[in-house]
């Protein structure tokens, strides 16, 4: 299949005076990337304000684009109606906010409604205020959906079998098609022909040109530019992925700089065809800007403290437990469970340790710390298996299936050419009166659930081959695969006393007909599960030439212990294991006892989970259905995935065992006594804590404000160039984030939109080394764009970290 | 024997669209959950719809107004089936939406209509049930009516849907005038025994306009292109259940039809012109429910084509098939990215060389060319070059491992084996009524084929060069044809879009604090 790809773009920005082009580095930089669908990781949208208090960035977004950064007051109404804050908790997030109110005037803004957005206009709103919008198409309608097609058409990957000549780049191959554009003369009367004659032909001298003749202060240059971005903030973002890719591998992309000049462009032809009224409107425009922003300040009035309340109130809660956990170790269990940090596997470990069957579970990244990317057999393209932020270092392939490789290319082939034969023109109509008849049956099992599917992987491969193949590491050095070995046992706290069986169970879902189903998966898996991973970590730790070079390195596997790899589903909770063939048969009966085991768990967990399901507890099918859902492809909510995640403990597992917490907490196992000089302590904060957050301020951006920072309604997606996003309905912006479906359930959020609080078991000392290391860090935690939480090794007793130092937290 | 298996076809016949319609109505009363309601009586619809089905595989006539025919079996199948497919989607994808009871009350109103209008022998029943069919679908459009784009796509539906009125009311009007009755039998032997009348020839002509309308074709298609504003289970009903109705009515009045070759060939020329336009822009699409719906729009206009070429059994085959096939695609349209990924696992291939694809094409010619051998109709010459150029990219992209070998040669063989099996099942099903087309709408289709095929060739293989530079804005702007239509609504008849939302600062405009 020939995959059109634009070619990447890099612009010089020289011709512009030098605060001009810093201006326009500025407003790019302010766009987090969002990444493919086939890869849909979580991203914090808000990414590069992270250098902003939160709420300062609350309040200049909702000026800059009309932005919702805090949950509607009838929300945190119905919030403390249902007991999740009292004016205690109130009372204290007045002072922690250091705000001057006093509770009484606080309730009473709380009675009330945040005045709705005003938004810094741009040229577009400047003359669609004076055009009759209930009779016409907007400016900023048409813009948007234009921007957005043409980007569409720009950037696809396999969608159409013709796409616009790419060459010179997306502003240059816009501004070629634009003096053909009639539709902004039939909708809205602006003559492009004439129009596009006069623009500049480079993205910077477009720049240039339209600050200018905007008459654009110095002063407001980056913010009218970010502006503007806001507009087409789904490409724009789809821009800085291709930025962040390209950096990753040490080039660069300006794609979002020439999608910043072809916004300005419409600014310029809006502003050049509006008559000669629109000078003085616009300069008026211009000058009730900080009024705007004046505006927003006075309408986000305190908001944040009723979520800073909401969030005490889960703080404590969990605080208040620590103190009652276990505190000394258990001697070695017959079982070791890893699983990733996923909130979801909180639910699982729980439903596996409370059966007291001597299973010890531990958590973990879910890529277990390989660095890789994975290419299947007989496939021509590897896919990343790491988180989004790492480039991949090493390799995973299919061993024991070579045979197959040539024969699963050619399967792959012809798949691709046969599925262009569908819809190709020439061939459509026969293919329609020949096969229309025959899709007959596949509509009938796909409606009732029969249809098998098959995954990705297995797809070209006979069921045998598919069962044969074995994802390993292509790494043959000893001493590598040992050092990577020791890294991997040590990030998780594991070196000593292994259980006879150590389960390493990555995590993925289980979902038909699934835009967003890669938003399931495993995060740390760049949106892929996590079974290639477990089990070539498995593989890795089960090696004897590895085990001898480990002893070098200080740690003994003998050959009691078994790692076996795993994938828990957790859409039906189910868990399998692969690789059994390599077990020993001095271990069958661990092997049994496991089984029994996690069947039981699974059990629990989708009892613990039936009634978010919109499922009965007592139903003795409870199984059945949960599978049901999995090959439904009119499912829009097979699972809950990460919804509702509102904490990150990292710590002894021991320490918080005894805690229901609700399958909202992400788990990361760490000793800090056996962790020399804190580079684990180190690793997990600026690794898996900066992942949480990520998770945790898509959920957060996506429910607060969905239609921007959230993909909008499931039933109304439709797939963008194969795998770039989607749009919802027939157009608009490129939608970034998460769908409503995943987040609200027809009567209410599911999501409790919090930030999030992070519990490290250290010392506080350690854990400021590393704030102090780590500026990104840091500035997460002072500008409360999460919050951290110390525990006590001893006491477990809690300190919260302020603005300047640790205050006891009670 | 027969006349009460004629009566019991008629019964069940009648049966489907009061099933749907007692649903409808059950739900709206608020009476029973939504959902089974809906499942069981669309399950009913199908079982009452086999039945009448089997039936008329025996008898055929007409019966409490109802026509008892292989169309009315192949029809009512159809429409109960993709009926219940849609209706259990929606049971499952809608369930938790505030607008569920709403969205199944019209669904199941709009399968009544539909269903009404396939059954029926009276042309006043049919022309009443073909405008009451665009109600419930105007519900459906407006499912979510805080969007914009939803309001013009329904406003612009509306207006393409009175235009249609209009042209049927006033096609049937004239028909039982002049014939004195509108009963479609009665008509059917009118026409045997008298000769044709200039305002017979008029309804043709509005009839064929009418259908057009309804099978969304250019300049007309601006709705249907914008259902994806409603939720994927409508969009699949309203692609696969609602828009082929222009294919039966032409169907239906195929012995009016046949007397009107000017009427056939401006079928033909509509037809032609919106399959060519419509799969040509197809390709340029860049998501995945507007590249199907302008799929949808293209073979709309080639059943009309088969219409306008006399050949009924294969517009029927083709209405059938496409609905199924589009129904499929449409629900199952965001499995885009799990194709997308096995698409990507797969090595680029290099495009087959113009050469080779010359010498393909020359061999697929000279082939159907023995194939037509001794009888070298016109619909024969048509349709095997038709098939040609379908197997044409496909052979030429051969290579020479096993796997690429075998599967080109089982597609391949297949694709044609089961085109014209689908055609002689057809054949057989459909009783054919003789209608010799003229040459000139053969060769209007023959242009349309060569024309698409050369279009395809440059597009695809020459990306960047000058043709492809000057053609791809013009067929991704869909030649500013909607955006036009789109103008006249707005001067004629504009639609009221809700306000903005966004409030901007224009403070210091207005001169309000």
């Amino acid at each position: 299949m020939n995959l059109p790809c634009a070619p990447r773009s890099t612009i010089s920005l020289t011709p512009l005076n030098t605060t001009t082009a810093a201006a326009i580095n500025t407003a790019c930089a302010q766009i987090a990337p969002t990444w493919p669908l086939d890869r849909f990781i979580a991203v914090n949208p808000f990414w590069s304000h992270i250098d902003t208090p939160f709420v300062d960035v609350a309040r200049s977004l909702s000026s800059l684009s009309g932005a919702q950064l805090l949950m509607p007051r009838a929300w945190f109404r119905e919030q403390k109606k249902a007991g999740h804050f009292t004016d205690a908790h109130l009372q204290e997030a007045l002072r922690l906010c250091g705000s001057s109110r006093t509770l009484a005037e606080l309730l009473a803004v709380l009675s009330t409604e945040r005045p709705a957005p005003a938004v810094r206009a741009r040229v577009t709103d400047v003359v669609d205020a004076s055009r009759d919008l209930v009779h016409e198409v907007s400016w900023r309608d048409h813009v948007i959906h234009s921007i957005s097609q043409f980007c569409a058409a720009f950037f696809d990957e396999g969608q159409a079998q013709c796409g616009p000549a790419r060459d010179g780049g997306l502003y240059a191959s816009w501004h070629r098609q634009l003096s053909g554009d009639r539709a902004p003369e039939l909708l809205c009367g602006l003559n492009t022909q004439t129009a596009a004659t006069t623009l500049p032909s480079s993205a910077a001298a477009m720049i240039a040109e339209g600050l200018a003749t905007l008459k654009i202060s110095a002063d407001d240059e980056v913010d009218y530019l970010e502006s503007l971005l806001l507009e087409v903030n789904g490409w724009a973002s789809w821009c800085a992925y291709r930025r962040f890719m390209a950096r990753l591998e040490g080039a660069d992309d300006d794609a979002i700089v020439e999608l910043l000049a072809i916004r300005l462009a419409w600014e310029v032809m809006v502003f050049r065809s509006a008559g000669t009224a629109i000078a003085a409107r616009w300069t008026l425009a211009m000058a009730g800007w900080r009024s705007s922003d004046d505006h927003a300040a006075r309408a986000i009035d305190d908001d944040d403290v009723f979520l800073r309340a909401i969030e005490l109130a889960y703080q404590k809660q969990i605080a208040a437990q620590l103190p009652s956990g276990l505190s000394t170790p258990r001697p070695t269990p017959r079982v070791q469970a890893a699983f990733c940090i996923d909130v979801r596997s909180e639910v699982i470990r729980r439903a596996l340790e409370s059966q007291q069957a001597d299973v010890q579970t531990l958590g973990f990244a879910g890529f277990f710390g390989l660095p890789v990317d994975y290419r299947s057999i007989g496939a021509a393209t590897a896919r990343p298996q790491l988180p989004g932020l790492l480039a991949p270092r090493l390799h995973l392939v299919d061993t024991g299936v070579d045979d197959v490789a040539a024969d699963r290319a050619a399967r792959l082939q012809h798949k691709s050419v046969w599925g262009a034969v569908k819809t190709a023109p020439s061939s459509t109509f026969a293919f329609v009166e020949a096969f229309g008849l025959v899709s007959l049956a596949g509509l009938i099992a796909d409606s009732f659930g029969w249809s098998k599917r098959t995954r990705t992987d297995d797809e070209g491969l006979s069921a045998e081959a598919a069962r044969r193949r074995k994802p390993r590491l292509s790494l043959v050095d000893v001493d590598e695969r040992a050092d990577l070995a020791a890294g991997i046992l040590r990030s998780m706290s594991l070196t000593r006393d292994f259980a006879r069986i150590v389960l390493l169970a990555g995590h993925g879902s289980d979902t038909r007909n699934n835009a967003h189903a890669a938003g399931l998966d495993c995060g740390a898996c760049c949106g892929q599960t996590g079974e290639v991973n477990a089990r070539a970590v498995a593989a890795l730790l089960n090696d004897p030439a590895v085990r001898a070079a480990l002893v070098s390195r200080g740690i003994h596997i003998t050959d009691t212990t078994h790692f076996l790899g795993g994938l828990h589903n957790t859409t039906t909770d189910d868990i399998s294991l692969f690789d059994l063939d390599e077990l020993p048969t001095t271990h069958q009966p661990d092997l049994a006892h496991l089984r029994a085991v996690i069947a039981v768990a699974g059990g629990r967990a989708r009892h613990e989970r039936a009634p978010s399901l919109g499922l009965h507890r007592a139903q003795h099918d409870l199984h059945k259905a949960v599978r049901k859902r999995t090959s439904d492809w009119a499912e829009m909510r097979a699972e809950w995935g990460l919804a509702n995640n509102a904490s990150f403990i990292v710590g002894p597992r021991e320490h918080c065992q005894h805690i229901d917490l609700d399958g909202r907490a992400f788990l990361h196992d760490y000793r800090a006594d056996e962790d020399e000089g804190f580079a684990v302590l180190e690793a997990i904060m600026t690794a898996p804590m900066v992942v949480t957050h990520w998770i945790n301020f898509q959920y957060y951006a996506s429910a607060v404000d969905n239609v921007r920072y959230g993909s909008g309604n499931k039933v109304l997606h439709n797939v963008v160039g194969g795998h770039l996003g989607v749009f919802e309905g027939n157009g608009g912006d490129l939608r970034i984030g998460l769908p409503w479906q995943s987040l609200h359930d027809g009567e209410q959020f599911v999501h409790q939109p919090l930030r999030l609080s992070v519990f490290i078991e250290a010392p506080t000392t350690a854990i400021d080394g590393v704030l102090a290391k780590h500026a990104h860090v840091r500035q997460l935690v002072d500008n409360g764009w999460l919050h951290l939480l110390q525990v006590d090794a001893a006491t477990r007793q809690v300190q919260a970290r302020g603005p300047t130092s640790w205050t006891a937290f009670v | 024997m027969n006349t009460e298996l004629l009566l019991v076809a008629s019964l069940l016949a009648l049966a489907v669209p009061v099933i749907f319609a007692l649903a409808a109505v059950v739900i709206a009363a608020g009476a029973g959950r939504v959902g089974v309601v809906a499942t069981v009586a669309a399950g009913v619809a199908v079982a009452v719809a086999a039945g009448c089905a089997g039936a008329c595989g025996f008898v055929s006539g007409v019966k409490s107004g109802v026509r008892v025919d292989a169309v009315t079996a192949v029809m009512v199948m159809v429409v109960t089936i993709v009926g219940l497919v849609v209706v259990r989607f929606s049971r499952t994808s809608l369930q938790r939406d505030p607008g569920f009871r709403r969205a199944m009350v019209a669904l199941l109103a709009l399968l009544a209509a539909v269903c009404t209008v396939v059954i029926v022998n009276n042309l006043w029943v049919m022309a009443a049930a073909w405008t009451v069919m665009s109600l419930p679908m105007h519900q459906l459009l407006m499912f979510y009516r805080h969007r914009p784009q939803a309001i013009l796509v329904a406003h612009k539906k509306f207006i393409t849907a009175r235009l249609a009125d209009v042209c049927i009311w006033s096609g049937v009007a004239l028909i039982s005038t002049t014939v004195g009755s509108a009963d479609l039998d009665v008509i059917a032997v009118w026409l045997d025994t008298h000769p044709l009348t200039t305002s017979l020839e008029v309804a043709a002509v509005l009839v064929v306009f009418a259908a057009a309308l309804r099978s969304a074709q250019l300049p007309f298609h601006g709705w249907l292109m914008q259902v994806m504003e409603a939720p994927t289970p409508v969009s699949a009903l309203l692609h696969a259940g609602v828009v082929n109705i222009g294919g039966f009515l032409m169907i239906r009045m195929a012995p009016l039809m046949v007397q009107v070759p000017a009427a056939q060939l401006l079928l033909v020329i509509i037809g032609t012109v919106t399959a060519v336009v419509a799969v040509l822009v197809m390709t340029t699409r860049v998501s995945i429910k507007v590249m199907l719906a302008w799929s949808t729009c293209a073979q709309m206009g080639f059943m009309l084509v088969e219409c306008g070429l006399g050949m009924w059994h294969l517009a029927l085959l083709h209405l059938a098939a496409h609905s199924f096939y589009k129904a499929h695609a449409f629900l199952s349209a965001s499995s885009t990215v799990e194709l997308w990924k096995v698409k990507d696992l797969a090595a680029v291939r290099a495009p087959a060389s113009m050469r080779r694809f010359a010498v393909t094409l020359l061999v697929a010619v000279v082939v159907a060319g023995i194939t037509v051998g001794t009888d070298p109709t016109p619909a024969r010459v048509t349709l095997a070059l038709l098939l040609a150029f379908s197997v044409v990219p496909l052979l030429a992209s051969i290579k020479g491992d096993r796997i690429s070998v075998m599967f080109t040669v089982v597609q391949g063989a297949g694709l044609m084996l089961l085109y014209v099996g689908g055609h002689a099942l057809a054949e057989r099903v459909v009783a054919v009524v003789p209608a010799p087309a003229p040459v000139v709408s053969w060769i209007v289709l023959a242009m349309g084929l060569v024309v698409l095929f050369v279009f395809q060739i440059l597009l695809t293989r020459r990306p960047l060069g000058a043709f492809a530079r000057a053609m791809q804005p013009r067929l991704f702007a869909g030649f500013h044809l909607d955006e036009r239509f789109t103008r006249l609504t707005f001067r004629v008849w504009p639609p009221r879009l809700p306000a903005p939302t966004v409030a901007v600062t224009l403070t210091t405009l207005t001169g309000e604090s």
